[in-house]
């Protein structure tokens, strides 16, 4: 019983890539859409992407992080 | 007392030795050249890799910090790489260890604080944290120590997704090949499957974390500075 709790908790807490996944897409259309409109500016937008993708992904990285503490932290106290 | 040393000490150890050894290679290398004539093969790599650093830093910084501030990323860049890609040697990644991961972004946030102070000066400085009026130094306080958290969980929760996917993947893998008779637990799934696996976690993802902590670092450095010119 505890240990299903356990991973359904540490389930739920990865859940929180879903959203990043879908809008860490919307970066990648918006890159592409302004280097189709100013293609010699496709060096910067790129960065720019990246760094953005980053930063949004973090949010993601948290919820992973929190899941395997889930995992391997409680999990062992069990 | 016996002193208990971690195992990921030692991993620390052996990637600082690997890097001691190719700037070794690359130091001979570099002697030998003659610098009226054309640069070729590791030489060439080498004064590629400088000029693209020196660039990015100038980009996101003014001039006078990229020539100070250039060494200190490159380090930084070459030390993260290579610990990255570090899963390929049958290594444990030392960035998959958040005592490393916090010491480089803790480094970073003090730089950020030093080069706030050197543009602002010491009244400047100190009111920089009071802005923009005084209840908000716990806003600032917080935001401050929110930037180390982000930049270096960022880079350990990657690698550390990383190395422990590939494990949980090649224990999926050897119960499957397992099943196949006549093998004697030879884990044949996983000569197949895991090289393209190992391709994404280890060098691309290392290579993509390396430029993200880099770039990120040098904006945050740069923010505090005078606008670029």
């Amino acid at each position: 019983m505890e240990v299903a709790l356990l991973a359904f908790a540490a389930a739920l807490s990865v859940m929180t890539g879903m959203v990043t996944g879908i809008f860490e897409g919307k970066v990648a259309i918006a890159a592409v859409e302004s280097i189709g409109k100013n293609p010699d500016a496709s060096g910067k937008i790129q960065g720019m992407a990246i760094i953005g993708a980053a930063i949004s992904e973090t949010c993601a990285i948290y919820g992973l992080l929190v899941s395997f503490l889930i995992i391997f932290v409680l999990g062992n106290k069990l | 007392m016996a002193v208990e040393i971690q195992p990921t000490v030692y991993y620390i150890w052996a990637v600082t030795g690997l890097i001691a050894l190719l700037l070794l290679f690359i130091n001979s290398r570099l002697r030998k050249f003659d610098p009226l004539s054309k640069p070729t093969g590791v030489v060439l790599v080498c004064m590629m890799a400088v000029q693209a650093i020196e660039n990015i830093v100038r980009e996101k910084t003014n001039k006078d910090l990229a020539r100070k501030l250039s060494p200190y990323i490159a380090t930084v860049g070459i030390y993260i790489f290579i610990s990255n890609i570090s899963g390929l040697l049958a290594l444990e990644s030392p960035t998959g260890n958040f005592s490393v991961t916090l010491t480089l972004a803790a480094i970073t946030c003090i730089l950020i604080e030093v080069f706030s102070a050197e543009y602002r000066g010491a009244k400047g400085y100190i009111k920089s944290w009071f802005e923009p009026f005084i209840p908000f130094v716990l806003i600032n306080i917080i935001s401050k120590i929110s930037t180390l958290a982000s930049l270096s969980l960022r880079l350990f929760g990657n690698i550390i997704a990383g190395s422990i996917l590939m494990k949980v993947i090649y224990a999926m893998l050897a119960s499957i090949s397992s099943l196949i008779p006549f093998l004697h637990d030879f884990n044949i799934f996983g000569v197949i499957v895991a090289p393209v696996l190992h391709f994404y976690f280890d060098l691309f993802s290392g290579a993509m974390q390396t430029y993200i902590f880099v770039i990120l670092s040098v904006s945050f450095i740069g923010k505090e500075l005078p606008s670029n010119d």
